[in-house]
């Protein structure tokens, strides 16, 4: 029953996706739209399988890759220690909260600018902007889960003869595992999308720059191809965190 | 120590003080020309605020995301909400957002731009899509939590269909849905940015790297400050709606709120 109800589910899923493609293929082949301006559906993703095997194309994707990973790893780093710490010492707190305050509201895309000025036009501008990002989800969410941990699991890990630092790192960091993996998860599709961005702003390589080199030269279909790249690799990497999730989590409760 | 801080805002008055004073001594130290001492910057500001074509600038960037957004909003409560009270929307419309979910949508411009031009319509229609992800996201997760025996009572004391989703499930999805909004208020700020970073003409984003390629670093600076007042003033200003809003319900989760540009 639930099966054939889930079955039932996916397919009216699917029906909105294929009708996004027909009508796409049918705008552009009714010749309303030159293919100038908007390429069929068949020529984008055939465009993309030969791309997916071609050299530059997958260079491109991996300088992408490279930054997006190099980023979210800091962001992650940062984002847990000074979580866990604010929740640890009323003094880091004292520190950490009014600070946040101040710059999470800030849209850190303007600060890429200062960065390209203080780190250049490489890798570093564009990681830094990575972790400017992705650091405030993942902070903010260790730092509620951390502070709403049962304090008795901490007294009978003190009890047990546990220093307290060992203790917040062992004991507390665990039990708030559920809520800091899902700011990382948050921190991971954002890196993801600010990555994209900084190489379309500025940039010689990675797949925004096949955007808006595409674009400069009018190449249509080789517009859609970084894009529909971009979805697939935030759903892959989404994916892939959820099982990850799962796994780490699999002595907890089960929670919707 | 204590009492200091339970003053409503003067801790972050302090951390944004405090942030100056390290950017002032950070400029001091190491010298660059990357980086301008903050009084420098800051000097700037009065010249950026009353020079008229920077003004105009400002204002045309954020006139366009007044609109965008008020579009959205438009669009995306009552799509959220509908999907939130039928299985049959909501299996309809979720594998389109998944899959829309991780394109920037900033990233959309140069393709919106071919088929709009560089002008107003694109930015604008950028901002609505960016709004619009977060809002139906939350107006859909506040309807789907709505109290069945609510909706039970209501129908039995004769409300329509129609009626029930504005007078009963709207208001009471109402502090989720303003959880979509403020993360939409951020978006929209951002995404305003990043469209006039990638497609240069006008804008609070043109100024900026305008001035990156004059080399004028001091108007970079003080360009950022100003994005940066502008987001916090938007975000205490919502919070403020909010509270006055839903004032019934207990504060929504804050992570939310901030993540997913």
């Amino acid at each position: 029953m639930t099966f054939t109800r889930r079955a039932s589910e996916i397919a009216i899923g699917i029906l909105p996706i294929a009708l996004v493609i027909a009508l796409w293929h049918a705008i552009a082949a009714s010749g309303i739209a030159p293919a100038v301006l908007l390429p069929p559906p068949g020529a984008v993703f055939a465009r993309l399988i030969e791309q997916a095997g071609s050299r530059q194309f997958l260079d491109n994707a991996a300088v992408t890759l490279y930054r997006l990973f190099a980023g979210f790893s800091i962001a992650v780093v940062v984002g847990v220690t000074l979580g866990v710490a604010a929740t640890g010492s009323k003094a880091v707190e004292g520190i950490v909260k009014p600070l946040v305050r101040v710059l999470a509201p800030l849209p850190k895309v303007a600060l890429y600018p200062a960065m390209i000025l203080m780190l250049g036009f490489d890798d570093a501008s564009k990681i830094a902007l990575v972790v400017a990002d992705a650091v405030f989800p993942i902070l903010l969410a260790t730092y509620q889960g951390t502070s709403a941990v049962d304090n008795k699991l901490v007294w009978s890990a003190r009890a047990a003869g546990c220093t307290p630092r060992r203790a917040l790192f062992t004991v507390v960091l665990m039990a708030a595992l559920p809520s800091v993996l899902t700011g990382c998860r948050i921190g991971l599709i954002i890196s993801c999308i600010v990555v994209f961005l900084a190489e379309m702003i500025t940039s010689t390589d990675g797949l925004g720059y096949l955007l808006v080199r595409a674009g400069r030269n009018f190449e249509t279909v080789d517009m859609f191809v970084p894009l529909i790249s971009i979805s697939i690799l935030g759903l892959t990497l989404n994916a892939a965190f959820n099982a990850l999730r799962k796994w780490l989590l699999r002595g907890f409760a089960e929670e919707s | 120590m204590t009492r200091l801080t339970q003053i409503p805002g003067l801790p972050p008055l302090v951390a944004a003080a405090g942030l100056l004073a390290a950017w002032e001594l950070a400029a001091r130290v190491f010298d660059i020309s990357g980086l301008p001492p903050a009084h420098a910057a800051l000097r700037e500001l009065p010249v950026i605020l009353t020079d008229k074509e920077s003004l105009l600038n400002i204002l045309d960037s954020i006139r366009r995301m007044v609109v965008g957004f008020a579009f959205a909003l438009v669009f995306a409560i009552p799509v959220g909400l509908m999907m939130g009270r039928s299985r049959l929307t909501a299996a309809f419309f979720n594998p389109l957002l998944m899959i829309i979910y991780p394109v920037p949508k900033a990233a959309l411009m140069p393709i919106i731009m071919l088929w709009l031009g560089v002008g107003d319509a694109s930015k604008t229609l950028v901002i609505f899509l960016g709004v619009s992800l977060p809002v139906i996201y939350h107006a859909y997760q506040g309807a789907r939590a709505v109290e069945e025996k609510m909706l039970w009572s209501a129908a039995a004391m004769g409300m329509d269909a129609r009626a029930r989703l504005t007078r009963i499930v709207f208001p009471a999805a109402l502090p989720e849905i303003m959880v979509g909004v403020r993360t939409g208020l951020v978006l929209a700020l951002i995404t305003m940015v990043t469209s006039e970073m990638i497609a240069r003409k006008q804008g609070v984003g043109d100024i900026l790297f305008n001035a990156l390629a004059m080399a004028q670093y001091e108007t970079v600076y003080a360009t950022i400050v100003i994005i940066g007042l502008l987001g916090f003033v938007i975000d205490v200003g919502f919070e403020r709606l909010r509270a006055h809003l839903v004032a019934w319900a207990e504060p929504a989760h804050e992570i939310a709120a901030v993540g997913s540009t």
